[in-house]
């Protein structure tokens, strides 16, 4: 499967491109840094930092996987409420079984095949992925609404609870899961053929599919991901808060929309990369913990987080602008 | 120019789109079910429950038009409604209320509109943000807790009729019929749907692109602003989660309506059937006594059902 | 085109088909949200009176949770199908207060519990004193420090009257006990997650915690969670008596919790409701004694809420 002049030209100046703005993001997370450090003695400790990068990681794998269906123009408003369902049939699962691998394949598993229905809905049904997602967010809802009925299911497996608040030569166990999905989600976007073939969908899916893409598949296979990814962020949630209720989850569908958004990748498609992902989450979680550790008050936080997105995108765009 | 918006308009009516088929069988289905469903009371009811969305829905019609996005517009119709109640209850007056609310609506529309096209920040993102701006500003102004002390002639304007109908489906009639002559009777509608389908049009033409995408903006904000002084007076109060969720609402319901969000051609009227479709489908559930989880389900399942029946007609 | 209008209607009304008819008297109660599982204690309460006084409920809870203009919108459909009585939790007891007048102009008999409403007339109040409570526990708690330490207060939703008077409470009981300092009190939204991250934030700040007021058990939850990661200890104390705090106080993790308590709440209401309708004398208010489930208490609360039952209106306010 050769590539096209376009998708091989793209491959070749996307990095650079893309680098220069990691680069400026990078910037703007130091400048950020800088700043809480000298306005609040606590935040440069150790144990404040592992606890950013840990919050980071959550927000971040569970913005990975949308990275890729934004990469294709698409959107996934379900990842919150599939996260709930994930999280509640994995916590069902567990204490039925006792098992916590039994629990994650669960977890992992539900989070995929609500994914993948998403992907059906959008390629076979040729439902807009916005549509598409917010009906299946409601869908997802009501079916575990059922399932809990109001109640919660509490205390898993000490093994398991490792997974999410256990720590491995003193850093936190989700910064690992985090670096390694980083680093996985990087690879394939950059470079495997299929990374660049979803970069093409986003970017002109006619020339894509002539140029003997398979998209539909391809759009499943992005869509199961972030599906997967949303069950994997649901385990993490699990082994945090060691329970499950039905509405967890519910109110991290739209900062996560924003980690990719503030991280450089266009709602429009074909540009965007997961480090910058990594970077927006960062961002976004260094925010929320300034105002926490600064004490403002939590009526400010919506206020504060809205212009600091604004002002986030804007500069990206100046920037973006003045080396196109 | 004109002769563009006629054929939209009778392409969509000779082809019976998903929402119609999805209303007449959820109005078939509830009046068969519900003895309930099909009274008079119950009529006004769901016209009446429906007005608010449609009031934030219009405008989002003309927004979508334009390949944009206003997620704002739950929270400018909060703050809004807020400052309606602040003014109402300082001042006694409730023009001026209605006037501040308004105002409230105005400004954060022309932000959103400059944001996006002076700035070039992307509409998702732009209206998120001013979501969180204005929601913020919400809890700020109430500190969580409902206004309250509102005189009774607002209220009067919820619950009022005008020769037996509700007043709020007259106002919402009122304003399906504005907007229907802004996009399909002047040049400014015309141009909303170059701006969708046709942006280089518009420049060969001489016109502003920055200025009207601004102006499409400012027009979802004085609605969200209008739909305030009908949120307050329904609730006779203020509250600052009074309109969450309503934009994925609106935007449910104008796409469900048969607006596209790429092609840039919009169906009014299919947004007024997307509408009431929601409205029925509430109402039926909540008559039939459905228990709430089947019912989140539902809601979910007729958004796709509807766009999956215009999908096979080779809509897409 | 029309098979699949039809399959679709079918498929449809074989699902809804639980519109049943109604033998008995039929009562409609209106709750805040699914998730809570509080207001599935008040839910499981109100059936469990209804089969024994041989009446019907039908739930009505918004597809959003809390949502006001959905309720009120439950509210003005309940109205068309006219039940016999009401039994009502307002999502807002401010805002709602339309709603309960325009159940009043239709001449249902409504009960209100949990939110005392600001307006309307009902038949009965019955809830519980949430200042009480957060004074009892509060008190318990500081009893439990010794006097003297530093305490942190999670709050529940901004605004809400509940946690307004619970954490009313707590700060009373903290002005009866001068060596106790108060670092911090910041709402966590009655949310588990919310809280962890609450507390962590915290938790860096303030290198001294010994007691921590939550103003419901998931938020204590949460805090106990976070403390455990931290490895710290603290005191904790929780409101709600949910079966999650009571294995957490069997274990000794969580001190107390403070019995808020839904299933009798619902019970209550219902016998009122039924009571009002069938023309027998009923109370106009219902005061719920605050009650601290401690360990040494904890017993009665560890069967699920399913497989209680109703104590009679007279024994709750006989005691």
């Amino acid at each position: 499967m050769s590539s096209t002049p376009d998708v091989a030209v793209r491959s070749r100046l996307a990095p650079s491109r893309d680098v220069i703005q990691a680069l400026y993001r990078l910037i703007a997370v130091a400048l950020l840094c800088a700043a809480l450090t000298a306005l609040s003695d606590v935040f440069f400790t150790t144990n404040n930092i592992l606890n950013v990068l840990r919050q980071t990681a959550l927000l971040f794998l569970m913005a990975s996987g949308l990275t890729l269906v934004i990469l294709t123009a698409g959107l996934d408003l379900s990842v919150g409420a599939n996260i709930a369902l994930s999280a509640c049939l994995a916590a069902s699962v567990m204490k039925t079984t006792g098992s916590p691998l039994l629990g994650m394949a669960t977890g992992i598993g539900c989070g995929a095949a609500v994914g993948f229905a998403n992907g059906i809905l959008v390629t076979a049904l040729r439902i807009p992925s916005f549509i598409a997602t917010y009906g299946m967010m409601w869908m997802l809802t009501g079916v575990t609404y059922y399932y809990m009925a109001g109640e919660t299911i509490h205390g898993f497996p000490p093994g398991f609870r490792q997974f999410g608040s256990g720590y491995l030569l003193g850093v936190p166990m989700p910064v690992y899961i985090m670096m390694l999905f980083l680093f996985i989600g990087a690879f394939f976007a950059q470079r495997t053929v299929w990374g660049q073939q979803i970069y093409a969908i986003g970017a002109n899916p006619v020339a894509a599919r002539l140029s003997g893409v398979p998209v539909e598949r391809r759009l499943v296979l992005v869509y199961a991901v972030s599906g997967a990814m949303a069950g994997l962020a649901s385990l993490i949630i699990l082994a945090r808060i060691n329970s499950a209720q039905g509405d967890i989850g519910e109110e991290l569908t739209l900062p996560a929309i924003a980690a990719v958004l503030v991280g450089g990748t266009s709602l429009f498609g074909g540009s965007g990369t997961v480090a910058g992902t990594m970077i927006g989450a960062l961002f976004l979680t260094l925010v929320l913990n300034g105002m926490n550790l600064l004490q403002i008050h939590s009526s400010w936080q919506p206020l504060v987080t809205g212009i600091i997105i604004l002002l986030a995108v804007w500069i990206d765009n100046r920037t973006r602008r003045s080396d196109a | 120019m004109s002769a563009r918006n006629l054929s939209t308009v009778s392409t969509s009516i000779t082809r019976v789109p998903g929402v119609a088929i999805v209303l007449g069988a959820l109005c078939a289905m509830f009046g068969v079910m519900s003895p309930e469903f099909l009274t008079p009371a119950n009529i006004a009811n769901i016209l009446t429950q429906s007005t608010i969305l449609l009031l934030l829905a219009l405008p989002m019609t003309l927004i979508i038009m334009t390949e944009g996005l206003d997620l704002s517009i739950g929270a400018v119709l909060t703050l809004a409604s807020i400052v309606l109640a602040v003014t109402v209850v300082a001042t006694g007056s409730a023009p001026l209320g209605f006037l501040a609310a308004l105002m409230v609506g105005f400004c954060i529309g022309l932000g959103n509109g400059v944001l996006i096209a002076v700035f070039d920040i992307p509409p998702f993102i732009t209206t998120l943000g001013t979501l969180g701006i204005a929601q913020g500003l919400s809890l700020l102004v109430t500190d969580g807790q409902s206004v309250v002390g509102i005189p009774r002639s607002i209220e009067a304007i919820y619950s009022g009729t005008v020769v037996g109908i509700p007043m709020p489906v007259v106002i919402g009639a009122l304003a399906y019929a504005v907007t229907h002559g802004l996009l399909y009777h002047t040049r400014f509608g015309t141009y909303v749907f170059a701006l969708g389908g046709n942006r280089e049009a518009l420049k060969v033409a001489g016109i502003s692109v920055r200025g009207m995408l601004i102006r499409v903006y400012v027009f979802g904000g004085l609605m969200a602003g209008f739909a305030a002084l009908l949120m307050t007076a329904r609730l006779n109060s203020a509250h600052p989660t009074a309109g969450i969720g309503m934009e994925f609402d609106a935007i449910a319901a104008v796409a469900v309506g048969g607006t596209s969000f790429e092609r840039g051609n919009g169906w009014l009227f299919g947004t007024l059937l997307g509408v009431i479709a929601v409205g029925v489908l509430r109402n039926g559930l909540n008559l039939l006594a459905v228990p709430s989880s089947a019912q989140v389900a539902c809601i979910g399942a007729i958004v796709i059902i509807a766009l999956f029946i215009d999908g096979q007609r080779g809509e897409r | 085109m029309k098979y699949l209008t039809f399959s679709v209607t079918a498929v449809l009304a074989a699902l809804f088909s639980n519109a049943a008819s109604a033998e008995g008297e039929t009562i409609a109660v209106f709750t805040k949200n699914l998730t809570n599982p509080y207001f599935q204690a008040v839910r499981v309460g109100t059936e469990t009176a209804a089969k024994t006084l041989g009446v019907k409920v039908i739930q009505y809870v918004p597809t959003k949770p809390d949502s006001i203009p959905e309720q009120l919108s439950q509210v003005e459909d309940v109205i068309v199908k006219k039940p016999n009585a009401i039994v009502f939790v307002p999502v807002d007891y401010k805002a709602l207060v339309p709603a309960v007048e325009k159940i009043n102009a239709a001449g249902i008999p409504v009960t209100n519990i949990t939110d005392r409403s600001a307006g309307g007339n009902f038949v009965a109040f019955v809830g519980a004193d949430d200042y009480s409570i957060g004074l009892a526990i509060a008190r318990r708690l500081l009893t439990a420090i010794g006097g003297k330490g530093n305490v942190i207060i999670l709050e529940g939703v901004k605004g809400s009257l509940t946690s307004t008077n619970r954490v009313r409470g707590f700060n009373d009981a903290l002005k009866e006990t001068p060596n106790v300092k108060l670092l911090a009190s910041q709402p966590a939204n009655f949310q588990r997650l919310n809280a962890l991250q609450v507390m962590e934030n915290l938790m860096q700040s303030f290198p001294s915690i010994d007691g921590v007021l939550a103003a419901n058990d998931p938020m204590a939850v949460g805090a106990i969670e976070a403390l455990e990661a931290a490895n710290r200890k603290a005191m904790v104390i929780g409101i709600n008596g949910s079966r999650e705090a009571v294995e957490l106080i069997k274990s000794g993790k969580l001190l107390a919790s403070g019995d808020f308590n839904g299933f009798i709440q619902g019970c209550i209401g219902t016998q009122i409701a039924v009571r009002n309708l069938r023309k027998q004398p009923t109370p106009k208010e219902v005061m719920l004694k605050p009650i601290v489930i401690d360990k040494t208490n904890f017993t009665p609360y560890e069967t699920p809420v399913e497989q209680r039952t109703c104590p009679t209106i007279e024994q709750i306010t006989s005691n």
